[in-house]
């Protein structure tokens, strides 16, 4: 076991995690329910390889991921907010539509359901940030960059009163349902984001199914992180290191399945002691 | 004082076919405290919502300062000048006070937010005003009546002119109402109008400059002068017919003792919360337990129901000992009125039908080996309400549908369907309409002759004495005192409430 090998898959394994986490804070700090950061992470891996595949550029595949998340997005907050469907019951009928539809399209594209072919990925450094990611640097602008929306500005009060009291917001004559798309939209493009890291930045393919349920496990972080941008990313880092300590275990004579189910048995045990003092948005998924 | 701050003309409000409001004037001056009176359901609510943009008026005009007045929204009704203070109060509670105060209508008017700024612009309006609470502070962490201060800042930060209060006192205690007075005096001595709603006649007549009257969507009584009536005309006015306020009639038979309570008491974290309490309870007397809340009156409630264990001590019904066990207690004749019917009264998500006969389900009448009587029960109910007269078009309804005063028959009326020797009558009357009181009184006294025996725990030191045959008066857990409630003034009722001593 390598320690600097471990410590550069810790951060490559909590970059999507950093994102999706933060995406998901604007979400429920809006006061909606975000289970659907799976679904939003997988179109947006989808969608960045067809991106890549169809112009060549990394670039224009990660702008399709932000899109496709976005999308995502979109329909969740018109599901939650205009036909009032129960939020956990609209994110998780969206996350396995995207499952289907992302399995489908690749029979369609390309013939073959278990993964794309190979495409343009995200440039990494060389020199003396060798084989770093850009992708590193702007998750650590972006969660800086949510941290000032959400506690510095204008908008991030209102935001946050609006999750906390719908009603009171209303009072206030504060646009309550445009605050509330904002912050299911703002989620969705952060998860496209994400989506695109997973499949543009290492593998530079996408394979079926390949969030493999980084989406929920993005979900306990940002509670684990209390709804902080700052405590997402130290969160994203946590899980990213068990992540990374579970490869590293991998091709040492013992059955890999063991050291796979890690990550997820972290989850479970975050969840059971940690997470559970921890307070949820006052008006999350009230309408 | 030249023309209305406030007048709306005409206003008419119809909820399908129910006229909420019916072509209904309303005026208030400049620098008054106008109190709206009026029952639950007459419309208060509705009409003051129009005025602040909650809801918008099928017909009618709202002019403010002598010129029409275009709301839309309470966006709106903030822009004329008009804010108001709901009765459950619109404010995020994870957020601090700073943050609830200026959320929507920002210090500085750029994109960027400055927290520091906030909290100064709150410090010094609480210092403005004299209503100093720290802005830095969690609201979740505030007094009720701290929240309600918190509520009033947000509306003098939007630079409210005119001030809706709805039902303000609801929530306070005594001591807080008074504070509040006070405050809205002083708001009054800045030029700011203020409108409140209530229902509660004693405040009304302490604290208003001019009095109006709605009953059924319409005022029927507008701008009376405090000094010229009384809580007889008023709560008249509000109901329709002459209503009994204060029914005094004591008992003419006092029998033996049912339910004997000997030295009970009870410790929790190393203090005393019941201090050997002996009380007795005798057939065909009303007791009165008078007392500021907090004194340890939920805790005696508990054990005498059953809910709670005593330290030590004994509680015996009709001869025989009892034993904590609620089931038990309610079985051998212990009636129960909870403090609190939303919690411990009733399930409000579950129908009219079902909350009749919980706690007594397993009883035969109710049921059939495990398996609900359901024709029968709905029959039971149909019954209860009508001889109750809870207002309600169906019994399957939900609870929550139903208002105060009526879920509180419900609770009565399920208590009283078992027929008890015992009933614990606690705060019967709280949050109830003047109509609903008279009625619940009735009932107590009826209750009373036909030789039940009653303790009657409330708030409110007026019942207490109207109602009470005996009154003992319980302070920091002890029973400082008991007699027959005519051989105490109010005077020295007060002062043994409040530890002094005879």
């Amino acid at each position: 076991m390598n320690i600097e090998t471990i410590w550069i898959s810790t951060i490559r394994m909590s970059i999507p995690l950093t994102l999706a986490a933060t995406g998901s804070i604007f979400c429920e700090r809006a006061g909606i329910i975000s289970l659907v950061l799976e679904g939003m992470m997988l179109s947006g891996a989808f969608a960045a390889v067809c991106g890549s595949y169809y112009t060549g550029s990394a670039l224009a595949g990660v702008l399709c991921g932000i899109l496709a998340g976005t999308l995502i997005g979109l329909l969740h907050g018109i599901l939650s907010l205009r036909y009032k469907v129960n939020q956990v019951i609209s994110g998780v009928g969206l996350n396995l539509l995207v499952t289907a539809v992302t399995t489908l399209s690749m029979q369609l594209l390309w013939g073959n359901r278990g993964n794309s072919p190979q495409v343009q990925g995200i440039p990494h450094f060389t020199g003396v940030l060798s084989g770093q990611s850009v992708m590193t640097f702007i998750t650590l602008a972006l969660t800086a960059g949510a941290w000032f929306v959400m506690m510095k500005t204008r908008y991030g009060l209102r935001l946050r009163l609006t999750g906390e009291s719908p009603e009171a917001a209303q009072t206030l004559g504060l646009p309550v349902q445009k605050l509330k798309y904002s912050g299911v939209l703002v989620c969705g493009a952060f998860c496209g984001l994400a989506g695109a890291y997973l499949s543009l930045d290492h593998l530079n393919l996408f394979v079926r199914e390949m969030t493999a349920g980084r989406g929920y496990i993005a979900y306990v972080v940002a509670i684990f992180g209390r709804y902080h941008p700052v405590g997402a990313l130290l969160g994203a880092l946590f899980f990213g290191f068990f992540d990374a300590f579970q490869i590293s275990l991998q091709g040492k004579g013992l059955p890999p399945q063991l050291f796979v189910v890690l990550p997820y048995v972290v989850t479970i045990l975050i969840i059971t002691f940690a997470v559970k003092n921890i307070r949820q948005p006052d008006g999350l998924g009230k309408l | 004082m030249g023309e209305d701050a406030v007048s709306m003309r005409g206003i008419s409000k119809r909820f399908g076919n129910v006229a909420a409001v019916d072509r209904t004037d309303f005026h208030i001056k400049k620098g008054e405290i106008h109190v709206l009176l009026g029952e639950n359901g007459a419309g208060k609510t509705t009409l003051m919502k129009m005025l602040y943009g909650m809801i918008q008026p099928d017909e009618g005009e709202i002019f403010i300062n002598g010129s029409l007045a275009n709301i839309r929204s309470s966006k709106d009704a903030i822009g004329y000048g008009i804010n108001m203070v709901h009765q459950h109060f619109m404010l995020a509670g994870y957020l601090t006070v700073a943050e609830n105060v200026v959320a929507g209508w920002e210090p500085d008017n750029t994109r960027v937010f400055s927290y520091k700024n906030a909290v100064e612009t709150v410090r010094r309006l609480g210092g403005q005003y004299h209503m100093e609470v720290n802005p830095e502070r969690r609201v979740q962490e505030l007094s009720v009546g701290n929240q309600q201060r918190v509520e009033i800042l947000k509306a003098l930060y939007r630079e409210a002119e005119i001030l809706i209060m709805d039902e303000p006192t609801a929530v306070l205690t005594p001591q807080e109402s008074d504070e509040l007075f006070n405050v809205l005096r002083r708001l009054k001595q800045e030029g700011k109008s203020i409108i409140l709603i209530t229902h509660k006649l004693k405040e009304t007549l302490q604290i208003a400059d001019r009095i109006s009257v709605l009953r059924d969507g319409k005022i029927t009584a507008y701008g009376i002068d405090p000094e010229k009536t009384d809580q007889e005309e008023l709560a008249a006015l509000m109901v329709g017919r002459n209503v009994e306020l204060h029914i005094q009639r004591r008992s003419k038979k006092i029998g033996k003792t049912v339910y004997q309570i000997s030295n009970l008491s009870l410790g929790e974290n190393g203090g005393h919360k019941l201090d050997q309490i002996d009380l007795s309870l005798r057939k065909g007397e009303i007791l009165g337990l008078a007392g500021i809340e907090g004194n340890g009156q939920t805790e005696l409630i508990e054990v005498l129901c059953g809910l709670r264990k005593p330290g030590t001590g004994s509680l015996i019904l009709n001869g025989r000992k009892m034993n904590s066990q609620a089931r038990e207690f309610l079985g051998n004749g212990i009636g129960h009125i909870p403090e609190d019917r939303t919690t411990r009264g009733l399930v409000l998500s579950m129908s009219i039908e079902e909350n009749l006969m919980l706690g007594y389900h397993h009883q035969s009448e109710f049921q059939k080996w495990g398996i609900l009587r359901k024709k029968n029960n709905r029959l039971i109910a149909e019954r209860l309400i009508k001889e109750y007269g809870v207002k309600a078009r169906d019994g399957r309804l939900p609870v929550s549908a139903l208002s105060g005063g009526n879920q509180q028959k419900v609770v009565i009326a399920r208590v009283l369907h078992q027929d008890p020797d015992v009933l614990i009558a606690a705060q019967p009357t709280r949050g109830v309409d003047v109509g609903a009181m008279e009625y619940i009184h009735h009932m107590l006294l009826e209750l009373r002759d036909k030789g039940k025996a009653i303790l009657l725990i409330s708030a409110d030191l007026d019942e207490i004495r109207s109602l009470s045959d005996r009154i003992a008066v319980i302070y920091e857990g002890r029973i400082v005192s008991e007699k027959m409630s005519d051989a105490y003034t109010e005077t020295e009722l007060g002062l043994l409430m409040a530890g002094g001593t005879q």
